[in-house]
């Protein structure tokens, strides 16, 4: 989960938004953390680079959970 | 004459001279069919031997493999080659014009592209020195050779340099202090390269006075490097040619809107801002896909003025990067990152992407500490979102093709 704020908030600073300080499973990537179709593609790349997973493969994911399922780390917080 | 400087290569310490050019020519007993050296002057001699005795060559880069070679040529001897039984003999004077010689020799040689296999073209003598200009006022140039004498470019150089009696100097594939001594030590006066090759000389504080000539070809060039260029050569001519393997050169302009020459009027057309070359100006290739009697370079272009006609070069249509269902062309945004002061160098390429279909990335070359996040800010104030790549990845080096130019892939 750290991990994967920290690459969230690294697409937010080059945005020029605020760091997200708690991250959780109900966050909407797009509505709560502000990134649109362009960010979702780096976030792609991204997560894809640290985990060796890439987590739209099979669609579109919409929430923090969606991708902590993906990567199969639902119960770290 | 004779003992005038013909070609050095710093990488071997060969120094030639006119003398030895003319004696050595005239001693060769046998013209290789095939030219596969990474000897440079070697493959001068061959090409000199091959055009006074008429016979048809075929220049092969020497950093391909042996397999790749196979590939291109499956049934053809790389040893073979000509033995000169009645060899016709060149004095000082038949260097200045080797036309009379030439007859219908021809020259065969493989494009590099930046992507894909490479494709056979055959070109004339007149073809290849279409643009050659002899005449007293070139009779003290000195010449940089930055391009593999095996591509069009090169050769250009090369019969540029023969027919008025010039030295060449190698400067292709060398460190960047050394191409700055060989420039000021040889007292070169011309040179012709990729913008890459003149974006890799960068930066320096150093002023090179006696360059006369700054000729840029073989990928985009843009009004910074124009810029950037102005200052290092403070005295030269700054020349942008469009040229390719399949044509040879077909424009020239001192920045980055071209005019279509008088003599060329109804060899060239555009349509829908590509643009056609007439067939009688091309190489000879089976690889060639005509349109009727038009061949499309695959060039795109933006029209700067209807009458006289004026267009600047956009890109290539088949390096446009679909993003999201939008168009990119990765020279425009290179364009736009070189013009960032902390930049040196830059090339952009898409990754295939499961949200966008892909993804643009940059790989940059920076001269001073840049952030991604300034340098972003700097491209969104330039450039539209889907344009701005993604990932960046600040890089020390680049790796070239044979030509010098950016490798694609």
């Amino acid at each position: 989960m750290e991990k994967l704020k920290e690459i969230i908030n690294q697409i937010r600073y080059n945005k020029d938004l605020d760091d997200v300080k708690d991250l959780n499973k109900d966050l909407d990537l797009r509505n709560d953390l502000g990134l649109d179709s362009l960010d979702l593609a780096e976030l792609t790349v991204r997560i894809e680079k640290e985990y060796g997973l890439d987590v739209f493969e099979d669609g579109i994911v919409l929430t923090i959970g969606e991708i902590l399922d993906k990567l199969g780390k639902t119960n770290e917080r | 004459m004779k003992d005038k400087l013909f070609f050095f290569n710093f990488h071997t310490d060969q120094i030639k001279s006119y003398g030895m050019l003319i004696n050595e020519t005239n001693e060769i007993k046998k013209v290789n069919k095939f030219i596969y050296s990474k000897d440079y002057y070697e493959i001068f001699l061959n090409i000199i031997a091959s055009i006074i005795n008429n016979l048809p060559i075929t220049l092969l880069d020497y950093d391909l493999s042996e397999k790749e070679v196979k590939d291109l040529l499956p049934n053809e001897n790389l040893d073979e080659n000509y033995p000169l039984i009645n060899r016709k003999i060149i004095v000082e004077e038949n260097l200045c014009d080797l036309s009379a010689f030439s007859g219908d020799w021809e020259l065969t040689l493989y494009t590099s592209g930046t992507t894909g296999i490479p494709k056979k073209v055959t070109h004339t003598f007149n073809n290849l020195a279409r643009m050659v200009k002899v005449s007293a006022k070139h009779e003290n140039d000195i010449w940089g050779l930055a391009y593999n004498p095996t591509h069009i470019a090169g050769l250009q150089v090369f019969f540029q340099a023969l027919f008025n009696n010039n030295s060449i100097i190698n400067l292709f594939g060398l460190k960047r202090e050394d191409i700055h001594a060989l420039i000021e030590n040889h007292g070169i006066t011309n040179i012709s390269a990729t913008p890459t090759f003149y974006r890799l000389l960068l930066p320096t504080k150093k002023k090179f006075e006696g360059v006369r000539s700054v000729a840029s070809g073989g990928e985009k060039f843009d009004v910074k490097l124009k810029d950037q260029l102005k200052c290092v050569f403070p005295n030269a001519k700054i020349m942008n040619i469009y040229a390719s393997t399949e044509v040879g050169s077909l424009f020239a302009c001192d920045g980055d809107i071209f005019e279509i020459k008088k003599e060329f009027e109804n060899l060239i057309k555009i349509t829908d801002n590509e643009i056609y070359v007439h067939k009688n100006l091309l190489g000879k290739s089976d690889s060639f896909l005509l349109i009727g009697e038009w061949y499309c370079t695959g060039d795109q272009i933006e029209i700067v003025n209807e009458n006289p006609f004026r267009f600047r070069i956009i890109g290539r249509r088949n390096e446009m990067i679909n993003i999201g269902g939008y168009k990119v062309n990765p020279s425009e945004v290179e364009e736009v990152i070189n013009s960032h002061p902390k930049v040196i160098l830059s090339k952009v390429y898409s990754k295939t992407n499961s949200v966008l279909g892909n993804i643009l990335i940059a790989d940059i070359q920076k001269r001073n500490e840049l952030d991604e996040k300034e340098l972003r800010k700097f491209l969104l104030e330039r450039l539209q979102a889907f344009k701005v790549p993604r990932i960046i990845n600040f890089s020390k080096d680049f790796e070239l093709t044979r030509t010098g130019k950016l490798k694609r892939t």
